[in-house]
């Protein structure tokens, strides 16, 4: 079974218990985790380029993944496409640079590698009321409409009010770090 | 709409009002700035070179508890200005295979057991004591790497030269750019590129011999393709054997018969000068003619018969060749007399390039209103002339005055993370001393053993074995004792039968090797020491555009892995040469970088002080009062050079300071397909996998991507030889067989004629196939020509 289809399974199955649960809140989280889950199954760590889920349709990627995102028909939602700012991954970019097919789903050996897991923070408001800031770094995903709109976004990250358009108005990006530390203040065993 | 999502929206839509000054702004990073490197999810951030490719792109390792949990690309690094490719984003998984080597083994029979430390480090120091006595300073190497970092090189090469008087260190970089090396040395006396990688963004046509850089060197395409976005002018030549991603994006392809690169760069010059660009105020200023051995019949190709190609010993006589040339002097009306055997017909009759392709390229490198930037890497190194085809290309910039200046320059491209900073830069082939010195130069010696502070006369005047000899001698047991770090010869070396492949009961060789994983090459020791890799040690690397690079060890070795240099400075201690690293056990890296760097200051090599590597993300050498060098030679930007415009070629004192134009002709390839092996093998690398897929295949993502090795074979073969996409095809030439899955039409496409395998499944090994004719100069092997026969399995 490739990975692609035990994806599915996954989520189909998960939202078969779900589906019997009364309660919405519950309802809610389970479909969180699941499209928590999917993301997670995808990357090798939080923030790592994604595989790719599906075969080689044998077109160019920005056909579908475009900035909005397309319905394609008898296949389902190809989310935009999230970092057409970043420098060097402008049009004539190659999406295969980074994000590659999953051919086979063995080994080579085993490897206990265990990359550091996504979690959804909450951005800091000033005030209550205010704007929450961007908890996580633009880089590689300046597009903010590809994560937090449109059928394919991760429920418990959907915006609300995707009509604004300009989310870097209100919203500012805070989680950036130095780039360099001093010497030997590492936590080196 | 739920009420409780109603009045979450009605928040959010109330506080929309109030725009985020940039006062705002600016607080929130400040404030992120002071709480230090930490992030919210508890990772501790810190720079480090990507552990691949050449490239040297700037990585942030993010860690915790002990362990690397994520990378991300630096944004501060002026290599990758934050972007990765699939491998550098998928780094971490490589440190944690399941099957790290953890502890020094030592064969027993057949298997292996483990011992201490001090038992290894003892067994090693008595075999090269012994064979040191018993046979001299030939029977004692090291196999190195252009992965090892400056400190493993620069201690392995002082254990050697300076301890054991044995020149007999070589790394796998020979194989590599070994070409490129005696390409600049010939030219500018002094080696690696004048430009940098801003020429990306200010060349306006980017000429790429024999490269696929969309797979290889793959952040670096990136920025030629965004400067081409930006500037739909821009103009990229994909000269190449086959088609490639980087074929994709390029704005002419033009194929060439294997080769024949060489004919085709003639045929350029010759264009140059009949279309009169060439650039004589330039030349009369700057360049000297020159003039070498030419004789192929004397020349030969490394291996055996009476034309070099054989690789049977019994057709003799012995592989002719030696180190150096016959140099003489030359000119611009004898080069001009000597391209006359370049027409574009007659270039074109050799090459397969249509005339009007060569004149396209003959207008690209004449035109002085366009910045033209040639790019290469192993397609010209690994090329039995391959020394001859750097120089052409270089020849091309110096004709047209096209050097040394943003946006023009021959710019060669590196394989290996240090192959620059450690082999090049350190020198530790097996002629080299560090900053550009040989040892067989009596001044460079001396000065060598000056800055080691050991007596003269104590470093060997005769280069040791390369790299290719190197084997050759340990399958002849001339070698009696092989230490091999960082590198798998047992998957990399052409012609791999010439290897020894099995260990006789009496065998009187001792083979130690040092790696992270179980190769091939680990199968053949004797002794397996585990090793540190990557951000679980101190390193220092360089990169292609001569830019030294610092990381901190941020996570502990697994079990007792220790860094490749502590190894080798053990042994030295061990054996009575404790002088030669007298630095504490617990702050050796600095103390030994800045000896080295005694080396290259006030000889235009000079790197940058250890304090400015840990707070940079690295300095292009010469760095001269703390400021780094872009273009090397050029007025205004390169501090050593004497004139207030235009270039100075200050390191060539034996030219006058003067640039270097070498005559260099077209010779024929060592094997060319016939009626028994019809088709030319080419091999190479993938985008995905690492040279021999030893670190990479061991991470899941990049394995699945390209689990095993293939054959590409054109389509219009393929249906002659009744050869489906992903058929067994059996791939023979005159040295092995290998089968292998057919890929048609993926990404690389060859000509009809032409297949190609990647090197780097342990499973398939294509170099036993290959040949092992090599460079005349370099001694670096041809990968890319010989032929095969293929057939369906």
């Amino acid at each position: 079974m490739n990975r692609q289809r035990r994806l599915t399974l996954a989520v189909g199955s998960l939202l078969a218990v779900t589906a019997c649960l009364s309660q919405p809140e519950q309802i809610e989280r389970e479909i969180a985790a699941s499209s928590a889950e999917v993301r997670a199954a995808r990357r090798a760590y939080d923030g790592a380029p994604p595989v790719i889920p599906h075969d080689n349709l044998g077109t160019t990627c920005a056909e579908c993944h475009d900035e909005r995102g397309v319905n394609v028909p008898g296949l389902g939602y190809a989310p935009a496409q999230p970092h057409n700012e970043t420098s060097g991954v402008g049009e004539t970019a190659r999406c295969r640079q980074c994000h590659v097919f999953a051919v086979t789903g063995a080994q080579f050996v085993g490897n206990s590698f265990v990359g550091v897991a996504q979690a959804p923070r909450s951005g800091a408001r000033a005030t209550d009321g205010a704007p929450p800031t961007m908890p996580h770094r633009l880089q590689m995903r300046e597009n903010c409409v590809a994560c937090h709109t449109g059928p394919a976004a991760r429920t418990d990250i959907v915006s609300e009010h995707p009509e604004r358009e300009n989310c870097k108005q209100c919203h500012v990006e805070v989680a950036v770090t130095r780039s360099f530390v001093p010497p030997n203040t590492a936590g080196v065993e | 709409m739920k009420r409780r999502d109603l009045l979450k929206s009605l928040a959010w839509s109330g506080a929309g009002i109030a725009a985020v000054s940039c006062r705002d702004q600016e607080e929130a990073a400040r404030l992120v700035a002071e709480s230090g490197d930490v992030d919210q999810r508890g990772l501790t951030w810190q720079k480090a070179p990507c552990r691949f490719c050449g490239t040297g792109c700037g990585v942030q390792v993010g860690v915790a508890d002990g362990v690397v949990q994520a990378v991300r690309g630096d944004e501060a690094s002026p290599v990758n200005k934050g972007l990765l490719c699939v491998k550098g984003y998928h780094l971490p998984g490589f440190l944690y295979g399941e099957d790290r080597l953890r502890y020094p083994m030592l064969r027993d029979g057949s298997n292996y057991r483990r011992i201490s430390w001090d038992e290894a480090l003892d067994l090693i120091a008595s075999k090269f004591r012994e064979a040191l006595d018993a046979h001299g300073d030939r029977s004692v190497a090291m196999y190195g790497s252009g992965q090892w970092t400056v400190h493993d090189g620069y201690a392995a090469s002082k254990f050697f030269r300076a301890g054991m008087g044995s020149n007999n260190v070589d790394p796998n970089a020979r194989l590599c750019m070994a070409s490129a090396v005696v390409g600049f040395m010939t030219q500018f006396k002094s080696d690696e590129p004048m430009g940098c990688y801003e020429d990306f963004e200010e060349g306006d046509d980017f000429i790429l011999w024999g490269n696929n850089m969309a797979e290889m060197h793959p952040v670096l395409y990136s920025r030629i393709l965004e400067n081409k976005r930006k500037n739909p002018s821009v103009r990229i030549v994909d000269i190449a054997t086959r088609r490639t991603p980087t074929t994709d994006y390029a704005d002419m392809y033009v194929q060439f018969t294997p080769g024949s690169d060489l004919a085709l760069a003639n045929g350029i010059l010759h264009l140059l000068v009949a279309n009169g660009d060439v650039d004589e105020a330039f030349v009369r200023e700057n360049v000297i003619f020159k003039r070498g051995n030419e004789n192929i019949e004397e020349i030969g190709f490394g291996c055996w018969g009476p034309d070099g190609t054989s690789t049977n010993p019994a057709d003799g006589p012995a592989e002719r060749y030696g180190f150096g040339d016959t140099a003489r002097n030359s000119s611009l009306e004898e080069l001009e007399r000597f391209l006359e055997d370049y027409s574009p017909a007659r270039v074109s009759e050799i090459s397969g390039v249509p005339v009007a392709q060569i004149r396209s390229l003959a207008r690209m490198y004449g035109d002085q209103s366009r910045g033209t930037v040639s790019l290469w890497c192993m397609g010209v190194n690994q090329h039995s002339r391959g020394t001859w085809m750097n120089n052409l290309i270089t020849d091309l910039h110096l004709l047209t005055g096209k050097i040394s200046r943003p946006g023009s320059n021959p710019l060669s491209l590196t394989g290996q993370p240090s192959a620059c900073g450690t082999v090049r830069e350190v020198g530790t082939l097996a002629h080299r001393l560090p900053a550009d010195m040989n040892v067989n130069v009596d001044a460079h010696r001396a000065i060598a053993e000056d800055i080691w502070n050991v007596p003269a006369g104590t470093i060997n005047p005769r280069p040791g074995y390369h790299t290719m000899d190197m084997f050759r001698a340990l399958a002849r047991s001339d070698i009696k004792v092989m230490w091999i770090q960082v590198t798998n010869p047992w998957v990399t070396i052409p012609n791999l039968n010439r290897m020894i492949s099995e260990r006789p009961d009496d065998d009187d060789r001792f083979i130690i090797v040092s790696d992270i994983y179980p190769t091939p090459t680990t199968a053949m020791a004797d002794l397996i020491l585990p090793s540190a890799a990557w951000v679980e040690r101190e390193g220092v690397f360089g990169n292609t555009e001569r830019r030294t690079q610092h990381w901190n060890q941020m996570v502990p070795p697994p079990g007792e892995a220790t860094e490749d240099a502590w190894q080798i400075i053990q042994v030295a201690k061990r054996m009575g040469y404790e002088h030669l690293f007298p630095w504490p056990e617990d702050n050796w890296h600095e103390p030994m970088y800045e000896e080295y760097r005694e080396f290259t200051l006030g000889r235009g090599k000079d790197v940058a002080a250890y304090q400015q590597l840990r707070e940079t993300p690295g300095m292009l050498w010469p760095v001269v009062d703390g400021k780094e060098t872009r273009y090397r030679y050029a007025a205004g930007y390169d501090p050593y050079v004497q004139k207030s415009s235009g270039v100075h070629f200050y390191k060539a004192k034996d030219y006058g300071e003067k640039a270097a134009f070498w005559l260099r002709p077209y010779h024929r390839p060592a094997e060319v397909p016939d009626d028994e092996y019809p088709m030319w093998l080419t091999t190479g690398r993938t985008l995905e996998h690492w040279h021999t897929g030893s670190m990479t295949r061991r991470i899941p993502q990049l394995h699945q991507a390209v689990p095993q090795g293939y054959v590409e074979v054109n389509r219009a073969d393929a249906l002659d030889l009744g050869i489906n996409e992903g058929s067994m095809v059996k791939v023979s030439s005159r040295r092995g067989t290998v089968d292998l899955p057919a890929m048609i039409d993926g990404r690389g496409r060859p000509p009809r004629g032409t297949v190609f395998v990647p090197f780097f499944d342990e499973n398939r090994l294509i170099n036993v196939l290959t040949l092992d004719a090599m460079d005349n100069l370099s001694k670096e092997p041809d990968y890319k020509k010989c032929a095969v026969r293929i057939e369906l399995a």
